[in-house]
């Protein structure tokens, strides 16, 4: 599907697909959506300079003590797909994953501002192994995580994990696509939560930035084409695709669909799960590696899709996910308000938008103050590189 | 006269009975019928001219009134085979009275018998016995012996066969290798030869050198040997002389020079820290044959050991042991275990066997094993006994943890690797690619820390270099296009 869709029509047509479901109050919420701060660096290298160029980055924000200090802050990284898939030779954190050292240094800065107990959290695909293995898998070495705090946790949040039952959030106002997740405990026993995403393209929803990752909170055990009706599975099979294709409903167990009969299509879907997902979840903390990446989309040799390995030399942050985002796809050469059948929305609806009229916050870059780098001056456009490599 | 563990073996369809055949089925054509009565003149030999094929394995005898005028069509192709300095096995059936058949051949210059199942008796010439590879009897097969049932080499495209799952929900490519039997093969018959009789696979057309060329590096990776089988759209081709046949049988024979001259790859070491433990027999050949494939697919390195030899003695240089048979271990064998597992080894087993008084704990991740720490080791049981292989090949490479890989393949899609080392302990990685396309990107990483590496390729005659570069604590190689199959062969620093 690739329409062409004006702003009005879009925004008329999420209305009436979730109006009877959406509560008036998250309508009010979307005029007032909230625009934080965005901090933008210029950071050529994955070495000590991210370190600095983090911590920089965190005052200007405001600091990180007051936001961390004797909390349990875990971090969703963005270790996306197979840990052995690579673009040529070049290793994930160079194209897919944030790299290593930005997770170090962020972890070290977390620690350094007072952070009681920092947990580093993915869902690694369709296993229950422990986060350690998987990176281990890709070629890390996740004892330099350890070493970069006094207390690291890791865990795989495909599943229960070591859970009793799972954290339900429910989205504020009805939710777009489900009324509400569950989700694995470590999304709820945390006081501050961080996304930590990588700078990349993605084939369904245009980008994958802060609020795009969080798509991988949501357990396989309960949103994938294996579970049964009632209950979650309980080691995680395959992937997301009832988010994708709404070919069936989760378990039973979970929270239901707000409209059963909503389009059957990623474009529509995806986005709609993403913006639930950082209403119900808030983000308290968004960060980018966008040292190195790749353009063109989220997984290397994915979809027979044209991949570029790209140097954006960039890192950005923020405390609203959706102003953090936006910044961010401005310096991918994009407009962060575009509507669907605008690049790079060119088949999906924009995520952002939803996640504005659910009050998450504001694309609007007239909005948002940008500190550090200005984009102007900072911009690696995406496709401008992909259109030249081609 | 004897068995030559050198012989490079080659199925040679002809004569009377092959006519018969083709006949009868039901794909029979005139051409093919032409084809196998040309294949018994000895002017096809001229084909093997230059190609390491020394041996080649005859339709002999089948208990039928057929097999007279077989024999005498032979004669001119064996008279002939023998004066270029062919060696020539004849196929003799179970229905067929072996003495009878070995001395008939012995007089018409065969070198061997193949007898398709029982026992060897005392004939006139030296067997090969036959096993279907189910029910292979180790300790009464012949100096050379052959197996039925082995898979041909490639990707299983089909997930489903009727109700029977074939290939797994997710994950790798599922591949069908017979890697694993052949490593089996050596340790439980370790003086003996493997040779492999794999049917051909289903293919419209002449099969590409490509399948046959992996077929061959599947078997002699792993230190066995197919009997190479061409299809009968080759074999007509090749009669008639057309040239892609051609260039195919010499790519095909490319192949096998390539490992003859690197036949002593075949008796390096295969390199792992994880034992697998089972006398492989019985109803406990099924499981932990299927465990041992698995672990190869996951490319989980391992070695095996035969339960009814294994462990006698203190063990060193492993860090886990998978004991797949609910058969107890003897004093001895529980002796060493306990005294590895204190150490810190890792023993996965089906039943608890360790000292009592120890609780079990569970692991939030682990399901259905219970875990009891002993020493600084750990013994980790299935409770219910092993089931699933797929997920117990898993869950013990997960165990074991992948900080103890010793190499690993990065965008493997459809390859795999095999790592062994040789007696000057110089390492050996071989990657076959199982994909019927060419494999790109792959990058190599092995454990240890080198300077750099030999690349072998089959079409290549001398090897080029591979610079190292380090990465996660060991080296990590950037291997160029594979077609079917390259051997690093690794550089260690000192």
């Amino acid at each position: 599907m690739n329409r062409k869709t004006s702003r009005r029509e879009f925004l008329g047509a999420m209305t009436m697909a979730a109006g009877a479901y959406i509560a008036r109050p998250a309508l009010l919420q979307a005029q007032q959506a909230p625009a934080g701060r965005v901090a933008v660096a210029t950071c050529p290298e994955y070495n000590r300079q991210v370190v600095d160029a983090l911590s920089t980055m965190f005052d200007q924000l405001g600091g990180l003590d007051t936001l961390v200090r004797g909390k349990t802050v875990a971090i969703k990284l963005n270790l996306t797909g197979s840990a052995t898939v690579r673009l040529r030779y070049l290793p994930p954190e160079i194209t897919t994953w944030p790299h290593p050292q930005v997770i170090w240094a962020l972890v070290h800065l977390l620690d350094r501002a007072g952070a009681q107990r920092i947990r580093l959290l993915e869902s690694p695909w369709a296993t229950t192994e422990p986060l350690q293995e998987f990176m281990v898998y890709a070629g890390w070495q996740p004892k330099e995580f350890e070493n970069a705090a006094r207390r690291v946790e890791f865990e795989n949040t495909n599943f229960l994990g070591s859970g009793k039952t799972y954290a339900r959030f429910m989205v504020p106002g009805g939710g777009l696509l489900f009324t509400g997740y569950d989700l694995n405990h470590s999304y709820r026993d945390c006081d501050v939560f961080i996304s930590l995403a990588k700078l990349k393209e993605h084939r369904t929803t245009g980008v994958t930035l802060s609020m795009k990752n969080c798509f991988g909170i949501t357990p396989c055990t309960i949103y994938s084409d294996f579970a049964p009706e009632d209950e979650p599975l309980l080691v995680p099979r395959g992937g997301r695709s009832l988010f994708h294709f709404g070919n069936r409903q989760p378990p039973k167990s979970a929270p239901p669909a707000v409209n059963v009969n909503s389009p059957k299509e990623g474009g529509y879907r995806v986005p709609r799960a993403v913006a639930d997902l950082v209403a119900a979840r808030p983000i308290h903390l968004a960060v980018i590696d966008g040292i190195y990446s790749m353009a063109g989309g989220e997984i290397p040799n994915q979809y027979g899709g044209y991949h570029i390995p790209v140097h954006p030399g960039l890192l950005i942050a923020g405390t609203n996910c959706v102003s953090t985002d936006a910044v961010a796809m401005a310096l991918m050469g994009f407009d962060p308000m575009a509507d669907r059948g605008v690049h790079p929305f060119e088949t999906s609806d924009n995520m952002l938008h939803l996640a504005e009229h659910l009050g998450v916050g504001t694309p609007d870059l007239t909005r948002i103050e940008v500190a550090g780098a200005p984009i102007a001056k900072a911009r690696f456009d995406f496709r401008k590189v992909k259109l030249s490599a081609a | 006269m004897g068995l030559n563990a050198k012989w490079s073996p080659m199925y040679w369809p002809c004569g009377p009975k092959e006519v018969a055949r083709v006949g009868a089925s039901n794909s029979g054509s005139w051409e093919l019928k032409k084809v196998a009565e040309g294949w018994a003149h000895p002017s096809a030999l001229q084909l093997l001219k230059g190609t390491p094929v020394n041996c080649l394995l005859v339709e002999w005898a089948s208990g039928a009134a057929a097999d007279k005028p077989q024999q005498q069509a032979l004669q001119p192709l064996l008279d002939a085979g023998r004066a270029l300095g062919l060696s020539f096995v004849g196929k003799v059936s179970a229905k067929a009275n072996p003495a009878q058949s070995a001395a008939a051949g012995r007089a018409a210059g065969l070198e061997a018998v193949m007898l398709e199942g029982g026992a060897s008796q005392d004939l006139d010439l030296p067997a090969i016995l036959e096993f279907p590879r189910d029910s292979i009897d180790w300790d009464g097969a012949t100096g050379i012996y052959s197996t039925t049932g082995n898979v041909w080499p490639e990707i299983n495209l089909p997930t489903m066969k009727g109700d029977i799952a074939l290939g797994g929900p997710t994950g790798d490519p599922w591949v069908n290798s017979n890697g694993w039997f052949s490593l089996l093969a050596r340790r439980m018959a370790p003086e003996k030869s493997l040779w492999l009789s794999i049917d051909l696979p289903d293919f419209p057309g002449m099969l590409p050198a490509e399948k046959y060329c992996l077929a061959i590096a599947d078997s002699r990776v792993y230190g066995a040997r197919g009997i190479l089988s061409l299809d009968g759209q080759m074999r007509t081709a090749l009669l008639n002389g057309d040239a892609p046949a051609l260039d195919a049988w010499s790519r095909i024979s490319e192949t096998l020079s390539f490992f003859d001259r690197h036949a002593a790859w075949e008796s390096y070491e295969p390199m792992g820290v994880l034992a697998v433990v089972s006398d492989f027999t019985g109803s406990n050949a099924f499981m932990a044959g299927e465990t041992l494939n698995l672990l190869n697919r996951h490319q989980t390195q391992f070695v095996i050991l035969d339960r009814r030899r294994a462990l006698a003695d203190p063990v060193t240089k492993l860090k886990a042991v998978l004991w797949m048979d609910d058969d107890e271990p003897n004093p001895a064998q529980a002796r060493n275990l306990i005294a590895f597992v204190r150490q810190g080894g890792l023993f996965i087993a089906p039943k608890y066997w360790g000292p009592a008084g120890i609780k079990p704990h569970q692991e939030d991740w682990l399901f259905g094993y219970e875990i009891y720490n002993l020493g600084q080791g750990r013994i980790v049981v299935a409770p219910g006994g092993f089931s699933d292989p797929y997920q117990l090949a898993i869950d013990a490479h997960l165990l074991l943890g992948r900080e103890n890989d010793l190499s690993r393949l990065y965008n493997p899609n459809g390859t795999n690797c095999y790592t062994s080392m040789g007696p000057d302990g110089r390492e050996l990685v071989q990657i076959l690619n199982y994909s019927p396309q060419a494999a790109t990107y792959v990058a190599l990483w092995i454990k240890a820390k080198a300077r750099g590496a030999k690349l072998w390729s089959p079409h290549a005659q001398a090897s080029t270099s591979l610079a190292g570069i380090s990465a996660s604590q060991g080296t990590s190689f950037d291997l160029p296009t594979v077609l079917v199959h390259c051997a690093v062969e690794i550089e260690r620093t000192v």
